[in-house]
């Protein structure tokens, strides 16, 4: 049950912080060629799982299920600070108005930033 | 959107419930060695977000509602750092292959499913729409 609440609360914080930041994005740049708002969020919580995983278990962990801050921040804050269903859902938006271009810019920026970023955040401090 | 608490607190309460059943089926699928958990979230909260995407447009339910079902539970049902991370490990473990047939699955997985959520939403909604005007 301290599982699941650590858990949810790691999440309710990450959806929140999402929010707030992509609001501060989209105030600062109200109408960008791709929406970069969850693309610059996804791409930043990316980083910021790479360095967690790195700095305190060298690694991915796997069987970590009972370890507190792995939940609270690996699975709950990080996990729920980026998204995937938004992404999904902005992609097939610009698909539809035809703008192939843009959401074949949007799919490897999103895909490839967020592994380049979980990928720089591991190595940085294991 | 303006920075109302109400939207604050439905995005916190539908972000720890999304993230709950993100856990629970992570937990769930432990057992398959593989990252199979956060592909079924992200392809089923892409379904989901696709679904609401359109009905907000057509019903406009209140901003709350919206809010946190949309940016709180499929948000946070669905995560892309945690599939970079599967990726990764994929990469490592298994095989470039196997990381590159993995976010391919992740990519063509939540894009249809989003689709097929916008398509059942206009559907649902313009069948509502011409028995309201009957």
């Amino acid at each position: 049950m301290i599982e699941i609440l650590i858990t949810a609360f790691g999440g309710g914080a990450g959806a929140v912080s999402r929010f707030m930041l992509g609001a501060k994005i989209q105030e600062r740049w109200p109408e960008p060629p791709i929406p970069v708002a969850m693309m610059i969020v996804n791409i930043l919580g990316s980083i910021g799982l790479g360095i967690f995983f790195g700095a305190m278990f060298e690694g991915i962990p796997i069987y970590e299920y009972h370890n507190p801050w792995f939940l609270l921040l690996g699975i709950g804050f990080f996990g729920a600070f980026t998204t995937f269903s938004t992404f999904s859902v902005e992609a097939v938006t610009l698909l539809e108005r035809r703008k192939y271009k843009q959401a074949g810019i949007y799919i490897m920026l999103s895909i490839g930033g967020s592994l380049a970023g979980f990928i720089i955040g591991i190595y940085w401090f294991i | 959107m303006k920075l109302n608490w109400y939207l604050l607190a439905a995005i916190f309460i539908g972000g720890a419930l999304g993230t709950t059943v993100r856990y629970w089926i992570n937990v769930q699928t432990l057992f398959t060695l593989y990252p199979i958990g956060t592909l079924i979230e992200n392809i089923a909260g892409s379904f989901l977000l696709g679904i609401l995407t359109r009905y907000v447009l057509h019903r406009k339910p209140h901003e709350a509602w919206k809010a946190g079902l949309g940016v709180g539970f499929c948000g946070s049902l669905t995560t892309m750092s945690t599939l970079a991370a599967d990726a990764f490990m994929l990469a490592g473990e298994n095989s470039m292959l196997a990381s590159s047939l993995y976010i391919s699955m992740s990519l063509t997985g939540g894009l249809l499913t989003a689709l097929a959520g916008f398509v059942l939403a206009d559907r649902f909604s313009k069948k509502k729409e011409a028995v309201s005007r009957d």
